[in-house]
């Protein structure tokens, strides 16, 4: 064979796996609204930017006629490329060849390219459209996905890790996306779930289709195991690249830098109007958030599941913030175990990538309620108080209504390491709300009232004008700064420029052990 | 509150300046006063507030008072308007229809008080 014919058979041997599992398997997607494994590349990265690593992958089973089956690529495309100038790695499972299914060397190159990203520090992307385990290569396919578990593990914490599901994700497989930092679905064609519809039948009794057990809007709304929903494939991957524009490629790289794009020192004179004159009135804490951040712009994460805490990536002088806020208008903004649960693993996210953390305070409690008590809000509360205390990046806090009881402490409360509390003339920060608080501490005098109603109204007022206000707060130092509310983004900003240099030592230990 | 350094002739002067708006209090410079105006519009962009299931279903998100019916049986709704006012938490919810669509079951009435997770109001 001459070399011009060698060079020929590789052309012709590469044009044959990107082909993958054939033009009329591809077409058949299409139909679907699915897009080939490869397009998906193509329209994640910036042009012809995109490196393969293994294309020549072949599986090694020759059990059960697996060696009469030619598979491209061993059923995953993966390399790396870069999203808008910055190196990002991929696998991206290819669902025409044999279902996309996970076999030995499938996972290999997977590991492989997430080695790759761990070595390089730059953020590791996979892409999931998947039957599960190629039953054919048994144990060997079983031990690729602990592999790839235990990379996501090291890797977290590191890199940032997103997993994007665009089909079926079921059975173990579900687990590699749960280790890493955010999932995306696509509303409709994708699932995630332990057991299908069919075991769940067999075992339960229980009727379910796919799309209503663990698809794109259940896992968003209910479960809370996914982060984003979009409706088309083509959304999907314009959030990713949002997203991806929000986060450092490591943890030790600094924050992207935007540029001063909207003015450090905007005055916002309608926030001195937006919290009603009644504290039992809600308002819509989205409101504030568009328009302390950099030109109005708050990528929301979770935006349909706990939704009375709100949590998202905004900038302040164009450097990359962790918004932590709750939400008056989503039961009453209490904090309950999902909204914990939600808040504290945020915290942990940006804490890990250095990326400092705003919170916007208004909570009146922590949800009560036999369900809450007995599914165990002392337990998932926790993570909250312990996400906050843990955190070493630059922490504000801004209080602008209620902050009572545990709750107020949990919600990056001085004590537990708040850099800089601020908080509006509006705020009530107290041991609990005046109603309880005058019922136990006026309860002789109520009782012994000839018209305890009024005396317990009088009471309640007495406590309300003595203790529910930021000034018993400033007094002893746990709000920093009593501030006019327009002011609130210019403050934001001249607390975390002040704490950019912060360093802080804490006791050395091999890692904690958060409440889970 | 604004502060500035404008050169005039090579001499720089600390300029502090306020934006109109406001009840002016006195403008203190170093050796020069003048006042600039400068005006930012906030571009605001308004998020959306997703719902948080799909099934015309809207049951109580804690336990609570019903203060308010704003709406009554076989009513036409549309996605987002508020249904009733939940007192719970010492805060008067708004409770919003979830679609567009009618109300087709009603089960709750001003006074009434809900558990979480009760059905209060049907949309079909």
């Amino acid at each position: 064979m001459s070399q011009i014919e060698k060079i020929e058979t590789l052309k012709s041997l590469k044009n044959s796996i990107a082909l993958g599992g054939g033009e009329d398997k591809i077409a058949k997607r299409h139909t679907e609204g699915k897009l080939s494994a490869r397009e998906r590349i193509d329209l994640l990265f910036d042009e012809n930017s995109f490196v393969e690593v293994d294309a020549f992958i072949e599986s090694r089973c020759f059990d059960f006629g697996m060696q009469k089956k030619k598979l491209a690529g061993d059923g995953v495309v993966t390399g790396y490329g870069t999203v808008n100038g910055r190196r990002v790695f991929v696998a991206s499972q290819d669902f025409t060849v044999i279902g996309g299914s996970l076999g030995e060397m499938h996972a290999k190159k997977i590991t492989k390219v997430m080695d790759m990203a761990l070595k390089m520090g730059a953020p590791f992307l996979a892409i999931n459209d998947s039957g599960g385990a190629r039953i054919e290569e048994g144990l060997d396919a079983l031990s690729g996905y602990g592999d790839i578990f235990y990379r996501n593990t090291l890797a977290s914490g590191v890199i940032p890790q997103i997993s994007v599901i665009m089909g079926p994700c079921a059975g173990g497989a579900v687990y590699s996306p749960a280790i890493t930092d955010f999932i995306f679905m696509v509303e409709n064609t994708s699932q995630m779930f332990i057991t299908g519809p069919q075991v769940i039948k067999s075992v339960t009794g229980e009727d379910v289709t796919a799309e209503t057990l663990g698809g794109a809007n259940v896992h968003t709304a209910v479960s809370g195991v996914a982060h984003f929903k979009s409706a088309s494939e083509q959304e999907c991957i314009e959030d990713i690249k949002r997203l991806l524009s929000f986060l450092p490629d490591n943890n030790v790289s600094d924050t992207v830098y935007f540029g001063e794009t909207d003015c450090a020192n905007r005055s916002i004179k309608s926030l001195n109007e937006i919290i009603p004159e009644e504290s039992n009135k809600p308002y819509d804490m989205y409101e504030i958030i568009s328009q302390v951040v950099d030109n109005g712009d708050f990528f929301e994460i979770q935006s349909y599941f706990a939704q009375n805490m709100i949590i998202g990536f905004g900038r302040f002088n164009g450097k990359s913030v962790g918004i932590v806020a709750n939400q008056p208008k989503v039961m009453a903004g209490s904090l309950d175990m999902n909204a914990a649960d939600k808040a504290a693993r945020f915290v942990r996210f940006c804490d890990a990538f250095n990326i400092p953390v705003v919170s916007l305070t208004d909570v009146p409690a922590f949800l009560p309620g036999v369900a809450q008590e007995h599914n165990g809000i002392i337990r998932h509360g926790a993570k909250l108080l312990y996400a906050f205390s843990e955190a070493t990046v630059p922490k504000v806090n801004v209080i602008l209504r209620k902050a009572y009881g545990g709750a107020y402490i949990a919600m990056n409360s001085k004590t537990i390491g708040c850099d800089m509390v601020l908080a509006w003339p509006s705020a009530e920060i107290a041991v609990m709300g005046p109603e309880g608080a005058a019922n136990i501490i006026f309860k002789k005098d109520i009782t012994a009232s000839e018209n305890p109603a009024e005396t317990r109204k009088e009471k309640i007022a007495e406590y309300r004008d003595k203790f529910s206000n930021p000034y018993v707060a400033a007094a002893r130092g746990y709000v920093d700064d009593v501030i006019e509310p327009s002011e609130t983004r210019t403050r934001i900003i001249l607390a975390l420029e002040m704490l950019n240099t912060k360093r802080e030592n804490r006791p050395a230990k091999k890692h904690g052990n958060i409440p889970l | 509150m604004s502060k500035y350094i404008i050169k005039v002739n090579g001499n720089p002067y600390e300029v502090e300046v306020e934006e109109v708006g406001v009840v002016s209090s006195n403008v203190t410079t170093a050796t020069a006063t003048k006042t600039t105006t400068k005006t930012i519009a906030p571009n605001v962009v308004k998020t959306t507030q997703p719902t948080s299931n799909s099934t015309g279903d809207v049951v109580a998100p804690m336990p609570g008072t019903v203060l308010k019916l704003k709406v009554a049986l076989g009513d036409a709704v549309k996605k987002g308007q508020v249904l009733l006012i939940l007192e719970a938490m010492k805060m008067e919810n708004e409770i919003v229809s979830p679609a567009d669509g009618k109300v087709a079951i009603l089960n709750v009435e001003a006074g009434k008080s809900v558990t979480a997770g009760e059905v209060m109001v049907s949309i079909a």
